[in-house]
């Protein structure tokens, strides 16, 4: 499946068919997003470098590319088609694009299965040309897809996210749409992003197949609304997992599904019952929320999987310790008890203030400058017990946290096989630093919860991977 | 959906070797007084019929018969609730009476993911609090034993309150049979062991509920 999606994500060139000059239409957005990288125009837009045509039979040129009438004019090959022409006509595009001998066809335009039994028919005669000329379908009903690494913003999507290493693959496009306007903020950093909507041919386990591969992916974060394939998906899901994090989001979870009264196991079983069992069984890691969803991807992507259920807490406020340690034991986290020759070698140091907590939490005590961060987060990294640490700093007169931050990073590259997670607690003053360690693929949270919630995918992940 | 009867239900628990108690079809009054002697005290009759799914709600069990007399007032009683209702093929069924942990093992197949398995502890413990876990099939030992540990009463399984824990052997292997009896039998599309009776020697299976496509 890798070669066959390869022209998908990595094309040496794009046609837009129903390419249109109307700034309100999803035919001049699409071809927008190719030209320059964006409509909304930011930082992370990249124009595609390839080559670019339009086709819409009544314009000579869109946005200062050549337009065509028709595919088949095209005198140079086409490695990816995008299709955004009303659905009725979608057959018969398609149909040149065959011709054309195209690589992947993205089909934008609605009007498909989900209006029921007449859109189904259209959907089973465009599925039936893609199969039968073995060309990848992507959608219909679909945003699109994009690659920052491949330049390609392929989709309507108002923006190009940041480019990192979380594939997103998504069954709703209003929800990759919102991401990455959401990622911008958030330090979310995305290798692809992927709409599949009605996935006539191309389905959500070809695409983890690939991305599983795919050399700018290190976790891949799923918004899931229904499988058409339960056994393959496990099948797939299973052997993906063993090489990087899968993480879903599912929704559709309270839907009552066929209640068979039957029983008390079909009463009993219901379908969220079911997903939540083959994800585990497949080794996916299950979030709750969409923040969840790209929280836990964060950490899975940048951190190391936890290797044992054995972790520390850093910080230098005693409450905020307390209620890691809560959230932590709630979760299943072990908050591992220190041991005596760790105590002393924390004295040792000389860095230690009378008053700090010589436990796990280890609260280091308010007034803690960097070199007393150091000094405890080293001691701990280096002892053998130790596979985890959560580092919790909270903005005091004498803090700085930028310097925190650096050492933090130091120390990740120091001991790479142990995680650390962040909770820089606070906003306008600690912004600068939370930046840099975002830079520095060190994941930070504002909320305790969520950094408890990250180590313990991280644990789940160390757990799968023995 | 159809329920298997009890002979085929029989058959087929023999042959992926599934223990259940002793239990027999008794046909008279007098056939069920001298079979209870056979059996031992105490023991349970109850209506056996395919096309009864939910015996409780009939009335259809009679439990903890300590002599023949009970055996046959309660023989008598069954018979009038079989003609009164006018339940169809029905039988009245014997069997040894267990005692122990109550727990429920059932499968359902599912259109995306086919056979899934549930484990949990029965009477309140799956009725109220849904304490109970989920596998899809095929599961091995080791799959089985997580099932068990999942749910929150796995500490009752255990053994609480000097109570003696269950064997959990005997569960893992009725999972396992189970995963394999389903996966080999497509017609059966639902399965209750409701309840299992587990004790520190074995877990078996007291009441069965097998429901297949109609044909």
């Amino acid at each position: 499946m890798k070669n066959k999606l390869e022209k998908l994500f990595k094309p040496k060139s794009v046609a837009v068919i129903g390419a249109s000059r109307d700034p309100d239409s999803v035919g001049y957005g699409i071809l927008k997003n190719i030209v320059k990288g964006c409509v909304f125009e930011n930082e992370y837009c990249k124009p595609f470098k390839g080559r670019i045509y339009a086709v819409n039979p009544n314009a000579d040129k869109i946005l200062n590319i050549r337009s065509f009438p028709k595919i088949t004019e095209i005198k140079e090959d086409v490695d990816l088609a995008v299709i955004a022409v009303p659905a009725k006509i979608v057959p018969s595009v398609m149909m040149d694009c065959v011709k054309k001998k195209v690589k992947a066809m993205i089909v934008i335009s609605a009007g498909f299965a989900e209006l029921g039994e007449q859109g189904e028919k259209l959907q089973e005669k465009i599925k039936n040309i893609a199969q039968k000329a073995d060309i990848p379908l992507i959608g219909p009903n679909c945003l699109g897809i994009i690659r920052p690494s491949s330049n390609l913003n392929a989709s309507f999507a108002p923006a190009m996210p940041p480019e990192g290493n979380i594939a997103f693959v998504s069954q709703s496009g209003a929800i990759a749409d919102s991401i990455i306007d959401w990622a911008i903020e958030n330090h979310y950093k995305f290798s692809n992003i992927i709409s599949y909507g009605n996935r006539a041919d191309i389905d959500i386990h070809d695409f983890i197949e690939y991305l599983s591969k795919d050399e700018k992916t290190d976790a891949i974060a799923v918004y899931l609304e229904g499988l058409k394939d339960g056994k393959r998906f496990m099948e797939v899901a299973s052997k993906a997992s063993k090489k990087k994090p899968i993480i879903i989001l599912k929704a559709g979870r309270t839907e009552e599904g066929t209640k068979a009264i039957a029983s008390h196991t079909g009463s009993l079983a219901g379908s969220y019952e079911i997903y939540k069992a083959a994800f585990r069984q497949s080794n996916v890691i299950i979030a709750d929320t969409i923040e969840e969803l790209f929280d836990l991807a964060k950490a899975l992507a940048n951190q190391p999987p936890c290797k044992e259920n054995a972790v520390a807490i850093v910080t230098n406020g005693g409450g905020c310790g307390v209620l890691a340690a809560d959230h932590c034991t709630e979760l299943g986290v072990n908050i591992v008890k220190l041991k005596k020759s760790t105590v002393e070698k924390l004295d040792k140091t000389g860095k230690m203030h009378p008053a700090y907590s010589k436990a796990n939490p280890l609260d280091i005590v308010g007034d803690a400058l960097p070199e007393r961060y150091r000094a405890a987060m080293e001691t701990l990294l280096k002892e053998k017990y130790i596979f985890g640490l959560i580092v919790i700093q909270t903005l005091q007169t004498m803090t700085d946290p930028e310097e925190d931050a650096n050492i933090i990073i130091e120390l990740s590259k120091k001991y790479p096989q142990k995680p650390i997670i962040c909770v820089y607690m606070g906003g306008r003053f600690s912004k600068r630093s939370r930046n840099i360690l975002e830079a520095n693929q060190i994941p930070n949270y504002h909320d305790i919860k969520k950094a408890a919630l990250a180590m313990d995918a991280l644990i789940k992940r160390g757990q799968h991977k023995k | 959906m159809k329920k298997l009867d009890f002979k085929k239900t029989k058959k087929l628990l023999d042959k992926y070797n599934i223990a259940y108690p002793i239990s027999q079809i008794v046909g008279s009054e007098k056939n069920a007084a001298e079979l209870s002697k056979k059996i031992g005290f105490p023991v349970v009759l109850k209506i056996s019929s395919s096309s009864v799914i939910h015996k409780t709600e009939i009335k259809g069990v009679e439990n903890n018969l300590q002599d023949q007399k009970q055996v046959v007032a309660a023989y008598e009683k069954l018979s009038k609730i079989i003609s009164k209702k006018k339940i169809k093929d029905a039988d009245i069924l014997m069997q040894k009476m267990v005692s122990g942990t109550e727990i429920i093992i059932g499968m359902k197949r599912d259109p995306q993911f086919d056979v899934v398995l549930l484990f949990g502890l029965g009477g309140v413990f799956v009725e109220v609090l849904e304490d109970i876990s989920f596998r899809i099939a095929p599961i091995d030992n080791k799959q089985a034993k997580e099932m068990v540990q999942e749910i929150k009463g796995y500490k009752i399984l255990k053994g609480v309150r000097g109570k003696k824990p269950v064997k959990i052997s005997a569960l893992v292997n009725l999972l396992t049979k189970i995963s394999k009896l389903a996966l080999e039998n497509k017609n059966i599309q639902e399965i209750d062991f409701n309840p299992v009776i587990a004790d520190e020697k074995s877990a078996l299976v007291v009441d069965m509920r097998i429901l297949e496509h109609e044909k």
